[in-house]
């Protein structure tokens, strides 16, 4: 909310700088976003160039059939000869002058020069020349003044504008009023009196208000006008409004306007002559019911939208907005205005489910005081009839049980133990009286919404002191901030990863689509592809790899840690942390990725044949926290390895503690063994079996060439391994040796009809 | 036969040897098997004689390897030296990985309150509603509920929508005193625009224990920002409003790029802001059955994502989901 300073000055007296006030604000109360500044450049001498001026004479132009030639007095003594291009005014009007050497808003400065052969010794000025209203068909025409008075003191061309975003539980600060209270309360200043002088009514006519709903409507205040002359509202309320970003209308509008932001409860005038039903019925609308809104919107209404009638037609989606065919015009001459009261979460669906949010329903929407009515009353009749000429000859004010006055418990000493903060309990007292509570404590009708328990009232007095509240840190008798088994694996494979080579990606894990059809999708997705929770994180890799490849990207090593979401029914999923990756190389490298991985963890992991849509059907190996091998040339073109492992699966299966082993001081025997196979057998199974058969003493045993040809026939294949052995207790001799080789030979022929090569 | 007169003349010799070469002649001429001293020894007839020609060999001999190692050394490093090679020719290219500059973030962020003596909580990303916004009081009106903000998956499930359900569940699963900070992903219904993304990380802690203050607080919040953003760093608090917490609070830090001068990123306030704060709502105790005469405690939620971009300097949200190796490997 835009917030002209000169407004806020009229409820409370501002001394202090303006920027230490938006700072206090912001912390205490609302934030401040923005100080601005309005009007004109703000010194000393340039304020003093603008001036109230009376025309003494005005004459067309005597070569411009579209100027005038005025003599102005600006209480210089000599009259000022100015050229002037509108036509709304003769002598003897007091107008706004600004003279030679003055900057303007924008910056222009004036200088005396000749316009069509006559020189202007200044300019009278409009409404938007000085930013005060949208108006530049004419000048401005102030009420009687003396000539020569600083234009300052009678218009607010330097103004200071706060904009203010309150939280959603202060919508008592969504008015000048309320936010004069705040600064009161703040600076311990003195607050003005609600605005608004009492009007004696001229007249007893009956308004009929009926209230079908007093849930949902819980006041309804009716005041009739006659007489109302519709017509522009004077400079200063137009300008306050302009200030606060709304654009004047008409005087009768601006008043509703001018009153909602003044005490932030929203109001609204009707055309009384287009009241079919001559009366007001708030009610519910009917399914399919139509009204077209003051935006020219044809809107179709369903029963929980609430509308103003006449009884017989709807005539304003209540809260929201007024309805086209009952607005003020310039042809009303009778104005029925409505200061009501509406329940907040009704008109929240309301406004949300027709995408229609107006100043109104924002205040609307967080909850307004029904108290707050018959001020917005007392206000805007007083304006009305001040500013219109209007005559109030008619009243009505309907509702329900209105709030009053809560007591709340309170123990300000339970404050310093929320704050950490010694304050003597005469100053909590006094601080949450400026806010308008009573002692002990009882909470303004303003407040209810928001200050229900002692831990409200503390919240009030602890906003008040933030910057004084101290920096400590909780008093511990016992403390162990320690890493699970998971996150300290999570953190290992991070780092292997990246010694590997690889780099971390974060991929999100909504996708276009996943290779489960029962995976988790989002009824309403922003965007295609963000709708499905993925069941697998690999295939994320394979896109964040292609990207990088059509970047140009060369060393390609990827890798992401992060949840996948296995679908559970209607139960909340199964997440499960992987981890992926995606490298350019193929089998082999993905493979010895995922060794390397097992050593940093110390696993000893089984391989076996795998099968997986991502990969080359030959080239996959399943592991128990996995899938690894490489990728299908469809899924991403070129030789790509790939890996996507369960972590909680690999910290199940990760040896910790580490056993210890004795360095064996005996002396190794290395043989290369190589075994003529089934080209069927894997090499995997020749290592367990010969484990099996040699037992312990085998120390080591690794494969390292598999030759296929004529050698050894066709169907079969030659597998060489590095063996070595070794024994705890002795030196192995050559005898021994051969007898560990003699006991592996014999079993694998058994078990694979293996033959031993120069064996 | 002077014997010192002998010492001093062969010394002179083999310490003036400037390769092995004339090294080896010098040995030849005082210790070869015909020099004067070979000569002497072999004459020798008394004991006294016998010592001091001995004495003498004995340090020639010694001179003559100490010098051998000498030019011998002298010699390699010659060698060597012709071996040079340009030393601002690259050494060979191994790969180097990189971890994402979230994880930097994320690390920093556990380190810190590891220190502090928290748990660190890893939760779901998938909640029950009841979890997300009933259990943290948030009112039926509140825009969160709405599905234009908030990805339901249905009536009673959801995407997170803040990492603060966490409190919920450690609250329900252990007895106080609770220290844990909860950091994963969130997810909210925003376009993505280049400074929002509908995921982002969040880490949230919360602290439940007798007697914990609004000042314990903004103690620990200072604490971590200035583990993030450097000791220089200030911290404010100012008046907010959030279902779970009461009073609720908003912490700023002071600008880590101007230093609260006032610069473009901090909107020339020289603060920015971080996230959210309170002290724990009396309901939410009361939800999680704790009575909160009993139990005071504190929770705050920031982005880790925001803290990067902080820390980093980066201007947009969009190259943390984007994968390209240009900017990733720069963390």
């Amino acid at each position: 909310m835009k917030v002209p300073v000169s407004w806020l000055r009229e409820y409370v007296p501002l001394e202090m700088p303006l920027e230490e006030l938006a700072e206090r604000l912001s912390v205490a109360s609302a934030e401040v976003n923005a100080l601005e500044r309005h009007g004109i450049p703000d010194d000393e001498g340039n304020v003093g160039l603008f001036r109230v001026g009376r025309v003494l004479e005005a004459a067309k132009h005597p070569n411009a059939d579209r100027l005038q030639l005025c003599s102005v007095d600006v209480g210089d003594g000599e009259p000022k000869q100015i050229v002037c291009g509108a036509w709304n005014f003769g002598a003897g009007a007091t107008v706004a002058v600004a003279l030679p050497g003055a900057v303007l808003p924008g910056g222009l400065k004036l200088e005396a020069r000749p316009l069509r052969g006559t020189v202007s010794h200044g300019m009278i000025l409009s409404e938007s020349e000085l930013e005060l209203g949208p108006d530049h068909s004419g000048i401005i025409v102030l009420p009687d003044g003396e000539p020569g008075t600083p234009l300052a003191d009678v218009l607010p061309i330097v103004e200071s504008v706060l904009d203010v975003e309150p939280t959603g539980n202060r919508p008592d600060l969504l008015s000048v009023y309320g936010l004069a209270r705040e600064v009161a309360a703040l600076y311990d200043l003195e607050l003005a009196p609600w605005p608004g002088r009492a009007v004696e009514p001229a007249g007893d006519e009956p308004v009929e208000v009926a209230l079908d709903d007093v849930d949902a409507s819980p006041r309804y205040i009716g005041r009739l006008f006659r007489d109302v002359r519709i017509g522009p509202s004077p400079t200063w309320l137009r300008a306050r409004l302009t200030s606060a970003g709304q654009r004047p209308i008409s005087n009768v509008v601006d008043v509703t306007n001018y009153v909602m932001l003044a005490l932030g409860s929203p109001l609204h005038a009707f055309d009384y002559d287009t009241l079919a039903g001559g009366r007001i019925l708030v009610r519910h609308a009917q399914p399919g019911e139509r009204l077209r809104t003051l935006d020219g919107v044809e809107r179709t209404l369903e029963p929980a939208d609430l509308l103003i009638t006449d009884g017989e037609r709807p005539i304003a989606l209540a809260a929201i907005m007024g309805g086209e065919e009952t607005e003020v015009t310039d042809a009303t001459r009778n104005v029925l205005l409505e200061a009501a009261n509406f329940e907040p979460v009704g008109i929240l669906r309301s406004s949300e489910r027709l995408r229609l949010r107006t100043e109104g329903s924002n205040r609307w929407e967080k909850g307004v005081d029904p108290h707050l009515a018959e001020h917005a009353a007392r206000l805007a009749t007083q304006l009305i009839v001040e500013l219109a000429g209007a005559r109030w000859t008619g009243h009505a004010d309907v509702h329900g049980e209105l709030p009053r006055p809560v007591e709340v418990p309170f123990r300000p000493e339970r404050a310093d133990e929320v704050m950490g903060l010694e304050v003597p309990a005469d100053e909590q007292l006094a601080l949450l009286r400026r806010l308008g509570f009573e002692d002990s404590v009882v909470v303004p009708t303003w407040r209810l919404r928001d200050v229900r328990r002692e831990i409200d009232v503390v919240e009030e007095v602890a906003r008040f002191q933030l910057p004084e509240v101290p920096f400590t840190l909780p008093l511990r008798r016992e403390m162990h901030g320690r890493l699970t088994r998971l996150q300290q694996v999570q953190r290992r494979v991070e780092e292997a990863m990246v010694g590997l080579g690889f780099t971390e990606v974060y991929t999100p894990s909504l996708v276009e689509r996943d290779e489960r059809d029962d995976a988790l999708r989002l009824p309403e997705p922003i965007s295609l592809e963000l709708a499905v929770l993925r069941t697998r994180l690999l295939p994320s890799l394979v896109q964040a790899a292609r990207r990088n490849v059509d970047l140009g990207a060369d060393a390609i090593a990827l890798f992401e840690v992060a949840r996948v979401y296995e679908p559970r029914g209607s139960d909340l999923p199964d997440e499960h942390v992987m981890i992926a990756g995606v490298c350019g190389g193929g089998f082999d490298r993905a493979k010895g990725v995922v060794e390397a991985l097992g050593v940093a963890l110390h696993l000893a992991t089984p391989y076996e044949r795998g099968e997986d849509p991502l990969f080359h059907p030959g080239k996959t190996a399943r592991i128990p926290a996995g899938v690894l091998g490489e990728l299908h040339p469809t899924v991403l073109d070129g030789r790509w390895g790939a890996f996507e492992l369960d972590l909680g699966v690999l910290a199940a299966e990760s040896r910790d503690p580490i056993a210890f082993e004795e360095v064996i001081a005996f002396p190794t025997v290395r043989q290369d063994l190589a075994f003529v196979v089934p080209e069927d057998v894997s090499a995997g199974e020749l290592v367990d079996a010969a484990r099996e058969a040699a037992g312990p003493e085998l120390h080591g045993i690794r494969p390292f060439d598999v030759y296929r040809g004529e050698q050894v026939g066709a169907g079969r294949k030659s597998i060489a391994f590095a063996v070595t052995f070794q024994s705890a207790e002795r030196t192995l001799s050559d005898e021994d040796a051969a007898a560990l080789r003699g006991r592996i030979a014999e079993v694998l022929a058994k078990r694979f009809g293996a033959e031993l090569r120069g064996g | 036969m002077d014997a010192s007169a002998l010492q001093s003349e062969a010394l002179a010799a083999i310490s003036g040897a400037s390769t092995v070469a004339d090294l080896e002649e010098a040995r030849v001429r005082y210790l070869g098997r015909k020099s004067e001293l070979a000569l002497a020894l072999r004459a020798v007839r008394d004991r006294e004689t016998g010592m001091t020609l001995n004495g003498v060999r004995d340090a020639l001999e010694a001179a003559v390897a100490d010098r051998r190692t000498a030019l011998e050394r002298a010699e390699l490093d010659r060698t060597l030296t012709e071996d040079s090679l340009d030393v601002t020719l690259p050494g060979d290219d191994l790969p180097v990985g990189h971890l994402h500059p979230t994880t930097h973030i994320r690390r920093i962020v556990e380190d810190a309150f590891l220190g502090l003596g928290y748990q660190i909580y890893d939760d779901r990303e998938v909640e029950w509603v009841e979890d997300n916004f009933d259990q943290l009081a948030f009112p039926d009106w509140h825009p969160a509920r709405s599905p234009r903000d908030t990805f339901f998956l249905d009536g009673r499930r959801v995407l997170r929508t803040e990492t603060s359900p966490s409190q919920i569940h450690v609250m329900q699963e252990q007895e106080p005193p609770i220290y844990m900070v909860s950091i994963g992903r969130v997810y909210r219904r925003d376009e993505i625009t280049p400074t929002r993304f509908p995921i982002f990380h969040q880490f949230e802690g919360l602290a439940v224990d007798r007697n914990i203050t609004l000042a314990d607080l903004k103690g620990t919040l200072l604490h971590v920002m200035r583990a993030l953003f450097g000791p220089d760093r200030a911290v404010r608090f100012r008046t907010h409003f959030f279902p779970f917490t009461e009073p609720s609070i908003e912490p700023d830090v002071s600008c880590p790029i101007c230093s609260g001068e006032g610069c473009r990123t901090c909107k020339f306030s020289g603060w920015i802001e971080m996230g959210g704060a309170g002290m724990v709502d009396p309901a939410v105790f009361e939800n999680v059955g704790l009575d909160p005469e009993e139990w005071s405690g504190f929770a705050f939620g920031c982005g880790l994502e925001r803290s990067a971009q902080l820390r980093y300097g980066i201007p947009e949200i969009r190259p943390f989901w984007e994968s390209d190796l240009r900017v990733l490997t720069q963390f």
